[in-house]
């Protein structure tokens, strides 16, 4: 009983780390593979339904659907990973200095980001995207401010847990800096679930790149971004519903790779769920 | 930050009970948990309106454009009290609040009342999300204790690789399906507006139907996993053991052991996701034609009507403490442990 459940645990990890990959190989050399370019339009080849010279279809320009999606799929992770890169380095260090300094620091840091944590996230998306003004960059911000309460709540938990550790004591009793000691015993200790928790934070934001640029409010045309193909397809969606949808399905198989490598990845590093399913 | 206020607040209730000592013990908790709610909406509405204020650009020549004569630039300021100091603005702003005023919009209906925009569209939003809840607890239901207790079968295993594929569909997209599939390829449902709960319920459910599943679908996926997670964990524990012991029979044990310690953290997830649900709306509302607040949020961040967003996201963040507010009951009165 045990060793099949911890094989199917690893199998699940394995197929959402083969998806991830498959997905991070297609959109790294998947646009050189392309004989298209992502703005490439054919005025004979309009909205024509997929074959094998278009997989995806053609687009109202006549531009093949599967480029663009790579190339969007391209824009969206990199917008992604870099929101999420920013909330792990802000949310880190705010729980890090809230769980070592303890007192009014950590009951200020930490009621503040339970307060982002309230908002309804799209919802506090759409207020940054009017606030900071629509384009790339800044839903890459808006993700970051979105995500950091995620990353600062981890990163306090696990902070307190290690704090009181000998090698945390013996370095203070060497008298090292604080920021040093945060850095160099604290955090590589903590690092592992962080990173557990970015995985699945850039499935998060993929979603909140896509939902913004869906609405017209995130990434602006013509940047091909998941979102921006998605709402250009939604135009025509009755005469091409292909654009959309298949769009929609690529996104689906990215964040399905993520979510079980993420959950997977989280199984095999929480004793607790680790003892619970290998019952 | 209500769970937090929580914990803490267990012994104080204690406290609490002797000065308002003829007041229902329910009545006290209640009370404690709005005020903390309304603390909460305060702060936020504080920093989101300070935020807003730092915004680049001029709301006034945003919506009377560039040309405007400084006549009309001012006198839109003084209708929207842009003149006074951003103290003074913020004092008026929630002392209005307060008395259900929000402000006039800037381009929205061509300046009306916020509060009118409000009241007609939040009506619609409560019933599309409290409509996508039910769907999702009926699926979940049913989905995670048939996966809990077909543990390690292929009933388990469909159950729990759809929860996956739901969590991995964004909502917006699924819409698209739905449409595609109930109202281009097989009409039965509409692909495009919305008939109020207001003026017929019956409608308002037919209407509704696909949104509300598309809001659905994600939500039941998480709420499934979490049930058939904490049906198992309950069905491990040693007084499970021991009620079988005694010789009750496996549907009893089942709903009085089982079920009904499973429900806490499950009830505890629905209310962590209803964050999700309020964003899920904005996209789908306006995807469907559905003229409620999330279209109404949408609509004002493209016309850069400020004060109409600001007012927006201070009513989803109330809507989302409120709903806690609800959860905490809940789980206390499920809780016999946890005495009001």
């Amino acid at each position: 009983m045990n060793s099949r459940h911890g094989l199917l645990g690893h199998a699940t990890t394995l197929i959402g780390a083969s998806i991830t990959l498959v997905a991070m190989v297609a959109v790294v050399i998947g646009p050189m593979l392309m004989p298209y370019g992502p703005n490439d339009s054919d005025f004979f080849d309009l909205l024509s339904p997929p074959s094998w010279a278009h997989p995806f279809g053609t687009d109202s320009f006549g531009r093949d659907v599967l480029t663009r999606v790579l190339y969007g799929a391209r824009v969206s992770l990199v917008v992604s990973a870099a929101g999420v890169a920013l909330a792990t380095i802000i949310g880190t260090a705010v729980g890090m200095v809230a769980a070592y300094k303890g007192g009014y620091a950590d009951l200020l840091l930490m009621r503040f980001a339970d307060l982002l944590f309230a908002f309804p996230a799209f919802v506090l998306a759409l207020f940054l995207m009017v606030v900071l003004g629509f384009g790339t960059i800044n839903v890459a911000l808006a993700i970051g401010l979105i995500y950091f309460p995620i990353f600062a709540r981890l990163a306090r938990n696990m902070t307190l847990l290690v704090r009181e550790e000998p090698y945390v004591q013996a370095a203070r009793l060497m008298g090292q800096s604080t920021p040093r000691i945060l850095l160099r015993e604290i955090l590589p200790n903590i690092a592992a679930p962080l990173i557990v928790q970015a995985t699945i934070g850039i499935a998060f934001g993929i979603i909140i790149e896509a939902g913004l640029s869906f609405l017209g409010v995130g990434v602006q045309p013509p940047t091909p971004s998941l979102g921006v193909i998605m709402a250009d397809g939604r135009e025509y969606f009755q005469r091409g519903p292909w654009v959309l949808t298949l769009t929609g399905l690529a996104i689906s198989f990215v964040l399905l790779g993520l979510n079980l490598f993420g959950d997977g990845l989280r199984d095999l590093m929480d004793p607790r769920l680790r003892e619970r399913t290998g019952q | 930050m209500l769970e937090t206020a929580g914990n803490s607040g267990s012994e104080r209730i204690g406290a609490f009970r002797s000065i308002s000592g003829f007041l229902p013990k329910t009545a006290v908790f209640i009370a404690k948990r709005l005020f903390g709610a309304l603390a909460t909406i305060a702060v936020g509405a504080l920093i989101v309106f300070f935020v807003m204020k730092a915004a680049p650009g001029d709301p006034a020549l945003a919506v009377l454009g560039d040309n405007a004569t400084p006549e009309a630039v001012e006198e839109f300021r003084r209708r929207h009290h842009l003149d006074e100091p951003l103290v003074g603005q913020f004092v008026l702003w929630v002392s209005g609040m307060l008395r259900g005023d929000f402000g006039l919009s800037l381009t929205i209906g061509g300046g009306i009342p916020i509060s009118q925009l409000i009241a007609t569209r939040l009506p619609i939003t409560a019933f599309v999300g409290i409509y996508s809840v039910l769907i999702a607890v009926l699926v979940s239901l049913s989905m995670g204790t048939i996966a809990a207790l077909r543990r390690g079968r292929a009933a388990d295993t469909i159950a729990t690789s759809v929860a996956v594929l739901g969590i991995s569909m964004p909502d917006f997209w699924l819409s698209y399906v739905l449409i595609f599939a109930f109202a281009i390829g097989w009409k039965v449902f509409p692909a495009y507006g919305f008939i109020s709960p207001v003026d017929s319920l019956a409608g308002a459910l037919y209407s509704g139907f696909l949104p509300a599943l598309a809001i659905a679908a994600p939500m039941a996926a998480v709420f499934a996993r979490m049930l058939r997670a904490s049906l198992v964990e309950a069905a491990s524990r040693e007084y499970v053991l021991a009620a079988t012991s005694f010789g009750f029979g496996k549907p009893f044990v089942f709903r009085h052991f089982v079920f009904r310690n499973a429900l806490i953290p499950y009830v505890t997830v629905i209310g962590l996701q209803i964050r999700y649900l309020l964003g899920g709306v904005v996209v789908i509302e306006r995807i469907f034609g559905i003229q409620g607040l999330g279209s109404l949020a949408v609509d004002a961040a493209f016309a850069r009507d400020y004060p109409t967003v600001l007012a927006c996201t201070v009513v989803f963040l109330a809507i989302v403490l409120l709903v806690n507010v609800i959860v905490d009951l809940i789980c206390a009165a499920l809780d016999p442990r946890r005495s009001l």
